[in-house]
C-alpha cells in the first residue's frame, strides 16, 4: 500500500505527470496561440528546451539583494503548487482528500503571488517594486469573487473536500450548469491569477520591462516559469473537478480499471476544454489598466458573485424547506 | 468583439502565413536591387561609377586589358573593385553605367564576416 | 508614497529606438518629466553638404527608414524649384503612388505598434501580415522594401510596366477589406477602447500653441494638411479628403490613421488607373543658382521641412531638417503630466515617434554655452568618441 502511495506521489499521476502535463499544455497552449494569430508556433519539445536552457545560464545577483531570500522564492512558490496539485482528484479519489482540502488548495494556490511581490520588493529595482505591488493589489481585486466562486459549489455538495464535491456532480449533474456565473467568473479568476491576457498587468512588458520578473535569472526563472506552469495545470484541474465534474462520468463503470482509464481521460478532456477557453481569452484581450481592473474587479465580478452567492442560498433554502 | 473571434477562429483552421524560410522561399520580384556584381567583359573603365556611389564603396584600381565594345577594340586603363559590405545597393552605379558593366543582380545580398571583401 | 523617478530609456522595451525620459512618479501618476533626444544623431546634415545632388539623395533617404520617400522627396520639390524644372507629369504620379503606399505602410505598422503597446499582440500580428502586401507592391515598383531609390532630381528614377499596374490593381481589394476588418476591431474591442478612450488628450488650443503637426494635431480637431494646403506633386489633381477628429485622445489620433489609410488606398487606385503617358525624368543640371527655399512635405508622421540653401555649386550650402516628431515631442510632455504610468508608452506611441528623424543635435560639452561650426572631418571625429565614451560608462 505505501509503495502504490509513493508512486502516486512521484510518479504518476504525482510529480513527474505533473511536470509533463505543465509542458504539454504549455505548448498546446503556445500553439493553439499562435494558430489563431495566423504564425506557426513552437514545436512540440520547446518548453522542455527552454526550461533546461534556462537551468543552464547565468545566474545574475544585483547589487545588495539579499541571494538566500531571492533562492528561496521561487522554490516556495513551486512547492506550494506542487503541493496543492496533490489535492485535486485525477484518476477518481485523491487519496489525501480530507474535509477542508478545498481551503488548504486555495490557499496553496496563492503563494506564488506572494513570491512575486517578494522578489519585486527585494529586488531594489524600481521596475521590480511597481510589478510586485500591483501583483498584491491584483489579488485583492480578483482573490474575492474567486474564492467565493469556488466556494459555492461546497455549499451546494455539503462538503470541503475536492473528491467529494466531485463525487456529488456525478449524482445531480454539472456545477457548470447549476451554477454558470461561478463558472464564469472562476474561469475569469483563472485567468488573473496566471497573470496572463488581458490580467498580465504586473508583468507588464511594455510599461515596466518584467515587473518583479526582471531581476530573476538562469535557475530562479527555470523554476519561476516552472511555478506558473504547474499552476494552470493545478489550477484547470480545480475548475475541471469543482464544475465540470472532475474525473467522473455521469454513470457507473464497473471493472475497477476501466474507470480509472476512462477517468483519467475525463480529467485531460476537461483540462484541455479549459486551456484551449484560457488560451481564446489570451488571444483575443488586451491589457488593462490596474485601477481600470479595479473598476471592473468590484463593479462586475463581485456584484455577479454576490448574486450567484444569493441564488445558492436561495436554492438551498428551497431545497431545506421541501 | 466577434470580428476578433471571428478573424481567430478563420485563422485557426487555415495555414499561417509564416513562410519557413530557407525551406520554403519567396519569389523575388524582377528589377530587385540585390547582389552587386561586375561584369568584367563589358567594363570600358570610364569611372562613373566610382564618382557616382554615395557610400564610395566603389575604387578603380590601374589595369590594362583589351575590350571589345561594339565591334571596336579599346584597351581599359582602370577598372572597378567594390567593397561588397559597404554597397548600399541604391543603384545609382547600375543606373549611370554606359555599357551595363556594373549590375545588381535579383539575389539577395547574404551576410558574412569579412567586412572588407571585395568584388571585382 | 515618496516620488520615485522612473528612467524610460534609452533602453527599453516600450520604446523602439532610443530616447531618454526621466519620468518623476507618485505612486502610480505622474507629476513632472524630463526629456533627452540626441541618442542617434548621425551628423546627416552636415554630411549631405559634402555630396553632390545625385550622391545626396540615397543618403537623405537613409535618415528614416519608414518615412524615407518623405525625406528624398521633401528634397528635390525644393531643389527642383531652385533650378526651374518642370517635372512631367508621369513621375509626379508615379512619385504620388509611392509616397501613399508609404503611408499606407508606415500607418498599418502604427497600428500594429499600438496594440502590442497595450498587450494586444493579435492585433499586431495581423496588421503586419497584411502590412506584407504593401511591401511586396513596393518591393516590385522600386526594387526594395525600404529605402525606395525612386527620386532622383527631375523626376523618377524607374517606371511601370501595364502588367504590373493591373497586378498591383488586383491586390487592393483584400487589403481594403482587412483595413475595414481592423476598424471594426479598434471601434468594438473593449479592452483598446478602455485603453485608447480618455488618454492623452491634446485640446486644439494646446496642439496650436505647442506646433503639433500630422495626425496628432488633426486628431484634436486642426484642419491642417500640406497635401492640400501646400500641394507638390501630383496631390491637387487627385480627389481625395483631410481626415480630421475632435477627441484629441489617443482613440481620436487611432481613427485620423484609419481614415488616412482608407484615403490612401483611394489615391493610389485613382493615380493607378489615371497615369499619364510621357517621361519619367528630365535631365537636371548639375549646379543649382544661388537660393534659398523652405520645402514642405506631409510624411506620414506630420509636416516634414527642409531649408536648403544653395550657393551656384553642386552640392548645397546649408540643409536643415525640421522633422514632424520633433515638434510632437512637446505634446508628449504636455500630455503626460497627471496620466498613469501605464499610459506612459500609449501616450509616446500615439505620436508615432521616429528617433531617427528626431535627432538632429548632439551636445558637445555640457558647460561651456558657445556655439562654433565644425568641419565635416571634426563632425566624425567628434562622433567616434563621443559613441565609444557612451559604449564605455
Amino acid at each position: 500500500m505505501d509503495l502504490l502511495l509513493v508512486i502516486y506521489v512521484l510518479l504518476f499521476p504525482g510529480f513527474l505527470f505533473l511536470l509533463a502535463y505543465g509542458f504539454l499544455l504549455q505548448y498546446l497552449d503556445r500553439k493553439i496561440a499562435a494558430r489563431m494569430q495566423a504564425r506557426v508556433g513552437p514545436p512540440l519539445l520547446q518548453p522542455v528546451a527552454d526550461f533546461i536552457k534556462m537551468l543552464g545560464k547565468e545566474v545574475i545577483d544585483p547589487a545588495g539583494v539579499d541571494r538566500a531570500a531571492f533562492d528561496a522564492a521561487p522554490l516556495m512558490a513551486l512547492a506550494a503548487v506542487m503541493t496543492a496539485f496533490l489535492y485535486i482528484p485525477i484518476v477518481g479519489e485523491s487519496p489525501f482528500a480530507f474535509q477542508g482540502d478545498l481551503v488548504l488548495v486555495l490557499y496553496l494556490l496563492t503563494l506564488p503571488t506572494i513570491a512575486l511581490f517578494l522578489l519585486g520588493w527585494l529586488s531594489r529595482n524600481v521596475f521590480s517594486s511597481v510589478g510586485g505591488v500591483r501583483a498584491v493589489t491584483m489579488l485583492f481585486i480578483y482573490e474575492v469573487p474567486f474564492f467565493l466562486a469556488l466556494l459555492m459549489p461546497a455549499l451546494m455538495a455539503g462538503s470541503w473536500s475536492i473528491s467529494e464535491i466531485a463525487g456529488w456532480q456525478q449524482e445531480h449533474g454539472w456545477f457548470a450548469l447549476l451554477q454558470p456565473i461561478g463558472f464564469v467568473v472562476g474561469l475569469i479568476g483563472l485567468q488573473a491569477k496566471l497573470e496572463r491576457q488581458p490580467f498580465d498587468i504586473p508583468e507588464a512588458e511594455t510599461e515596466i520591462v518584467a515587473g518583479p520578473w526582471t531581476e530573476l535569472t538562469g535557475r530562479r526563472l527555470a523554476l519561476m516559469h516552472l511555478t506558473m506552469q504547474v499552476m494552470l495545470v493545478a489550477g484547470s484541474g480545480l475548475i475541471a473537478a469543482l464544475f465540470l465534474g472532475g474525473p467522473l462520468l455521469p454513470w457507473n463503470i464497473s471493472p475497477a480499471w476501466l474507470a480509472t482509464i476512462a477517468g483519467f481521460l475525463m480529467f485531460l478532456g476537461k483540462t484541455l476544454l479549459i486551456l484551449v477557453i484560457l488560451a481564446s481569452l489570451k488571444v483575443a484581450t488586451g491589457r488593462i489598466r490596474i485601477d481600470q481592473l479595479n473598476d471592473i474587479g468590484w463593479k462586475y465580478l463581485a456584484s455577479a458573485t454576490i448574486l450567484q452567492v444569493g441564488i445558492v442560498l436561495l436554492m438551498d433554502y428551497i431545497r431545506v424547506g421541501t | 468583439m466577434s470580428g476578433v473571434l471571428r478573424e481567430m477562429l478563420e485563422n485557426l483552421c487555415s495555414k499561417p502565413f509564416t513562410i519557413l524560410y530557407p525551406k520554403e522561399k519567396v519569389p523575388i520580384p524582377k528589377g530587385f536591387r540585390g547582389k552587386i556584381a561586375v561584369v568584367d567583359e563589358k567594363c570600358i573603365g570610364c569611372s562613373r561609377c566610382a564618382r557616382v556611389c554615395p557610400a564610395e564603396c566603389i575604387t578603380m584600381i590601374p589595369d590594362n586589358t583589351e575590350i571589345e565594345v561594339k565591334g571596336k577594340k579599346i584597351v581599359r586603363k582602370k577598372r572597378p573593385v567594390v567593397k561588397f559590405f559597404r554597397c548600399i545597393r541604391c543603384g545609382l552605379c547600375e543606373q549611370y553605367c554606359p555599357s551595363e558593366a556594373i549590375i545588381m543582380k535579383c539575389e539577395l545580398s547574404e551576410s558574412g564576416t569579412d567586412k572588407e571583401v571585395l568584388v571585382q | 508614497m515618496p516620488e520615485v523617478v522612473l528612467p524610460i530609456g534609452p533602453q527599453h522595451p516600450a520604446l523602439k529606438e532610443p530616447v531618454n525620459f526621466k519620468v518623476i512618479v507618485d505612486g502610480e501618476t505622474i507629476v513632472g518629466l524630463e526629456l533627452d533626444v540626441s541618442y542617434t544623431h548621425r551628423g546627416i546634415e552636415k554630411a549631405a553638404e559634402q555630396r553632390d545632388f545625385i550622391r545626396v539623395i540615397p543618403l537623405l533617404e537613409r535618415v528614416c527608414g519608414i518615412c524615407s520617400h518623405a525625406h528624398a522627396q521633401a528634397f528635390c520639390t525644393g531643389i527642383e524649384e531652385i533650378m526651374h524644372l518642370e517635372v512631367p507629369p508621369r513621375a509626379q504620379y508615379l512619385r504620388t503612388i509611392v509616397a501613399e503606399l508609404e503611408r499606407m505602410h508606415s500607418h498599418i505598422l502604427w497600428l500594429g505598434v499600438a496594440a502590442h503597446v497595450v498587450g494586444f499582440n493579435t492585433l499586431f500580428m495581423w496588421t503586419w501580415r497584411d502590412r506584407e502586401t504593401t511591401q511586396d507592391i513596393l518591393e516590385e515598383m522600386t526594387g526594395n522594401r525600404m529605402n525606395y531609390g525612386m527620386n532622383e532630381v527631375g523626376g523618377v528614377r524607374r517606371d511601370l510596366k501595364p502588367g504590373q499596374i493591373s497586378s498591383i490593381l488586383s491586390r487592393l481589394p483584400k487589403l481594403e477589406e482587412q483595413i475595414g476588418k481592423y476598424v471594426g476591431m479598434v471601434r468594438g474591442e473593449e479592452t483598446m477602447l478602455l485603453r485608447f478612450r480618455g488618454i492623452g488628450k491634446l485640446s486644439k488650443a494646446e496642439a496650436l500653441k505647442y506646433g503639433t503637426v500630422g495626425p496628432t494635431a488633426r486628431a484634436s480637431g486642426v484642419d491642417y494638411d500640406i497635401r492640400r494646403d501646400d500641394p507638390s506633386i501630383a496631390y491637387a489633381e487627385v480627389p481625395w479628403k483631410v481626415v480630421t477628429d475632435t477627441s484629441g485622445d489617443v482613440y481620436g489620433r487611432t481613427l485620423v490613421r484609419i481614415g488616412e489609410l482608407q484615403e490612401s488606398l483611394g489615391i493610389i487606385r485613382y493615380c493607378l488607373e489615371h497615369l499619364p503617358e510621357g517621361k519619367i525624368g528630365i535631365p537636371a543640371p548639375k549646379v543649382a543658382p544661388r537660393g534659398e527655399i523652405l520645402s514642405r512635405y506631409e510624411a506620414p508622421r506630420g509636416e516634414l521641412v527642409h531649408f536648403i540653401r544653395t550657393n551656384d555649386t553642386d552640392r548645397v550650402e546649408r540643409l536643415d531638417i525640421r522633422t514632424p516628431t520633433l515638434a510632437n515631442w512637446t505634446s508628449v510632455t504636455v500630455s503626460l503630466v497627471n496620466q498613469n504610468i501605464a499610459d506612459i508608452p500609449v501616450i509616446v506611441a500615439a505620436i508615432d515617434p521616429c528617433l531617427s528623424c528626431t535627432s538632429r543635435i548632439t551636445i558637445l560639452s555640457e558647460r561651456g554655452r558657445r556655439t562654433a561650426e565644425m568641419t565635416w572631418a571634426q563632425l566624425v571625429d567628434h562622433g567616434q568618441r563621443f559613441y565609444r565614451k557612451w559604449g564605455r560608462s
